[in-house]
């Protein structure tokens, strides 16, 4: 993973004024979808499940050094907050979300949602013909079987929720204690 | 007297004369044409000047307005107001009494400017060499009448001009009574002149029946002594009381309307307007909305004054006695009696000497002009022509020799010039708030388009308001300031009253004014070409972007720069584009910088979408 190419940043990362909060609301809205795909593309290419804000902003997903421009933590939180905002209110469709509650310090970022998740993970299951047999959490996400597959490596808890949303669909079971659970696709 | 046509400024206005001065304005007013009223002149604003009234009405002011000249008016009659009956003012023609407009307007037909009247009356009209003039003064102390010395010229009389003293008690009078007795004189001067000439050759074809000899009396009019008013037999050459001389008045109003009949304009309109018709009775002026009295009593003192006369008179004669009279400069104000005198030939200078010494008697010339203007009010007010002239050629004089600080000096000494065209409060009735405030806003709205000045254009076609009151009030000369709240409330009424400036306000508050047709489209026109324009210079030092893609960062003081704005004009403007998503904001160390907006997605080209690239990739399978 370390190996991987160094993250390609967008043009608009490079333009001054992508840094400052713009009044105008429609420009705003549209500043905002660009942050929140910058800040999903960048933790898909990290690998990043859990954002802590202090650390970011010192990262240069927040601070340009190129520039010599950054977002402070009151513009990097509000970008959070409305990317973990639906659609309906007016925000960026959930992609984030708030793992400290009120103090907003570490956020988890969605760059897949948990049902996007579930469904690459049954289609892996189904075409692996896993069916019907039982895995424990801990062998889907670091077992070599998983290896080459997208979610390797994934925060447990992301990998939980997911598989939960496959139970509430009647797909999978999850059974087993904290730290220990299993799953069974149907 | 006749309805005239009238132009009006941009701010529909009546527009003034040189020399005119407006002195009331009343609103809800109506025209009458002896007892009728004339339709379509029901609802208009009269404008009361120094040498006209001028109706314009408010609905369709420029078909329907006329002036009529105060020249013509012989009295005007205050009629108060009755039950429905509002109060009225009527105004008398001179009553053209003369033969030889009675043969015109009988045997001639009905269209005025033919040309053979025409050519008979410009003789009339050529201003006839100064003569002595044949006036009296009354002394103040004893009221003896005494003539006026044949060699006493009013445009050139300072106070150190010696003045005879009176025949009676031996008192010298003011320069002021003689300026004065003077002027009124001015007035009958061309009376005699005309007297003798029915018998030039060339005007006998407009009158051959009558002879000369019948031309100043008319038939049965009785003459009224212009001195004493007792009223003289019209056979009577001189006042049976006072002895004063009466063929001047009677020849007087003849020549007013001959002289008036050649310039009135021949076609009659098709259409029933009234302009150009003659009022044969009187005219009458009703005053539905109060105001009679000040406009009674300011068209008394008009009819008084006779401002005109002022500018009919021919334009006062230069100093010719100076070039040879340098030696002895004590002599040079004492010229005596100019017109008769031949003016000797100038002595012609050749090379620097020549323009040196045409230099020295230019300003000796000015000086003489400034200083008969300020040695006394009086006199003041009748060189006043000549202090404009002066003022003028000062200013552009100094406007070529490139100074400093000419764009103030510019606007201080226009103001002499607006200073005929302003509105102030006590030229309006007590009651009319409303009024002064529209007449204000016509009155900006002239002072902003007046094309000599250029206002707007110099201040790349937008102004703020706070700017404007403040260079209004400088060019007022510091009386009749207008207070904020009435300049404010002016601005507002330009949108209603259709002038061509409008009041605008920026979303900060800012309140700017600019020409009806400026929109927000042709400035964002503008500044789109700027920023593409931007695109294209490469930067001077490197950067970290890429300038062919975003271009780079304008602040307000730049764009004040390249459009002539003010800064805070330019500042709103950018604010304004922000708003309407060309621009886009950048806030860092160096302030508040503008760019274009990249960030939208719509209506920028060029931006590849940094959101679409994004979501493709995280959409792609791996």
């Amino acid at each position: 993973m370390t190996t991987a190419p160094p993250f390609q940043f967008p043009s608009t990362y490079s333009f001054p004024p992508f840094f400052t909060p713009q009044p105008n609301s429609a420009t705003r809205t549209s500043q905002l979808q660009k942050w929140s795909s910058l800040v999903q593309s960048w933790c898909r290419h990290h690998r990043i499940y859990r954002l802590t804000l202090s650390d970011a902003i010192e990262s240069p997903l927040f601070y340009n050094s190129a520039l010599r421009k950054r977002l402070s933590m009151k513009d990097a939180r509000d970008v959070l907050d409305w990317m973990a905002k639906s659609e309906e209110e007016g925000g960026g469709g959930q992609r984030a979300e708030w793992i400290d509650g009120n103090s907003k310090t570490v956020a988890r970022i969605w760059w897949k949602r948990p049902e996007e998740w579930a469904g690459i993970v049954a289609d892996w299951v189904e075409n692996t013909g896993q069916k019907n047999v039982v895995l424990t959490v801990y062998e889907l996400i670091e077992g070599e079987g998983a290896m080459s597959q997208e979610w390797h490596g994934m925060d447990t808890d992301v990998m939980l929720k997911s598989l939960n949303v496959l139970v509430k669909r009647g797909k999978a079971q999850v059974f087993g204690g904290e730290g220990q659970e299993g799953v069974k696709f149907f | 007297m006749f309805f005239k046509p009238l132009d009006l400024t941009t701010a529909l206005r009546p527009a003034l004369l040189p020399d005119e001065t407006l002195l009331f304005v009343q609103d809800a007013v109506g025209l009458y044409e002896g007892k009728y009223k004339i339709p379509n002149y029901q609802n208009g604003h009269a404008y009361l000047t120094s040498h006209r009234v001028c109706y314009v009405a408010v609905e369709e002011p420029r078909k329907y307005s006329v002036g009529i000249d105060l020249k013509e008016v012989d009295r005007a009659e205050y009629q108060a107001g009755f039950l429905k009956s509002s109060p009225k003012i009527t105004l008398y023609p001179k009553p053209p009494k003369s033969t030889l407009s009675k043969s015109k307007s009988a045997g001639a037909s009905p269209s005025r400017g033919q040309s053979p009247s025409i050519s008979a009356s410009r003789p009339q009209i050529q201003p006839t060499p100064p003569k002595p003039i044949n006036a009296t003064w009354v002394c103040p102390i004893c009221s003896f009448s005494n003539p006026v010395p044949s060699n006493f010229d009013p445009s050139t009389a300072t106070v150190s001009t010696p003045i005879p003293p009176c025949l009676a008690c031996g008192i010298k009078p003011p320069l002021a009574t003689l300026l004065k007795a003077v002027i009124t004189a001015t007035a009958n001067r061309e009376g005699p002149a005309t007297q003798t000439n029915p018998t030039l050759p060339g005007t006998e074809g407009s009158a051959p029946a009558k002879g000369p000899g019948i031309v100043p009396y008319p038939d049965k009019a009785q003459v009224s002594c212009p001195r004493c008013t007792f009223v003289n037999h019209p056979s009577l050459a001189e006042c049976e009381i006072c002895g004063a001389s009466l063929v001047a008045t009677g020849a007087l109003k003849s020549t007013k309307i001959g002289s008036y009949r050649a310039e009135s304009p021949a076609p009659v309109f098709a259409h029933n307007s009234i302009k150009s018709t003659e009022i044969t009775d009187c005219m009458k002026l009703s005053f539905r909305a109060g105001g009679i009295q000040i406009f009674h009593e300011r068209l008394k003192g008009a009819l008084i004054q006779r401002k005109w006369l002022l500018y009919d008179a021919p334009p006062v004669p230069q100093q010719p006695s100076q070039s040879n009279s340098m030696p002895s400069p004590g002599l040079t104000v004492t010229s005596p009696a100019i017109g008769s005198v031949p003016s000797p030939s100038r002595s012609p200078g050749v090379g620097i000497a020549g323009l040196e010494q045409r230099g020295l008697q230019a300003r000796k010339n000015n000086e003489l002009v400034i200083g008969n203007a300020f040695e006394d009010l009086e006199a003041l007010m009748a060189s006043a022509k000549q202090v404009m002239a002066l003022a003028a050629s000062m200013r552009d004089s100094g406007m070529t020799s490139g100074d400093v600080s000419g764009e103030a000096n510019a606007v201080l000494l226009e103001s002499a010039e607006t200073m005929g065209m302003v509105t102030t409060k006590d030229m309006l009735g007590s009651g009319a708030g409303s009024l002064y405030i529209s007449e204000l806003s016509r009155n900006l709205a002239e002072y902003l388009t007046d094309d000599r000045k250029g206002l707007l254009n110099k201040e790349g076609g937008i102004i703020s308001l706070i700017d404007l009151w403040a260079i209004f009030n400088r060019s007022r000369n510091g009386v009749e300031l207008v207070s904020p709240l009435d300049f404010q409330k002016a601005a507002e009424l330009w949108e209603t009253l259709r002038l061509p400036v409008r009041l605008r306000q920026f979303k900060s508050g800012l309140f700017v004014v600019q020409r009806w047709d400026w929109s927000d489209e042709e400035t964002l026109r503008k500044i789109q070409g700027w920023m593409a324009e931007l695109r294209q210079v490469p930067p001077t030092e490197p950067i970290s972007w890429d300038w062919r893609q975003f271009g780079r960062a304008v602040t307000a003081q730049e764009a004040a720069q390249r459009f002539g704005w003010s800064v805070g004009v330019a500042a709103e403007e950018l604010e304004m584009a922000e708003d309407k998503g060309v621009l886009c904001r950048e806030e860092g160390i160096e302030g508040l910088r503008f760019w274009a907006n990249f960030l939208s997605d719509a209506p920028v080209v060029g931006d590849l979408g940094l959101s679409r690239i994004a979501l493709d990739e995280v959409d792609r399978p791996i």
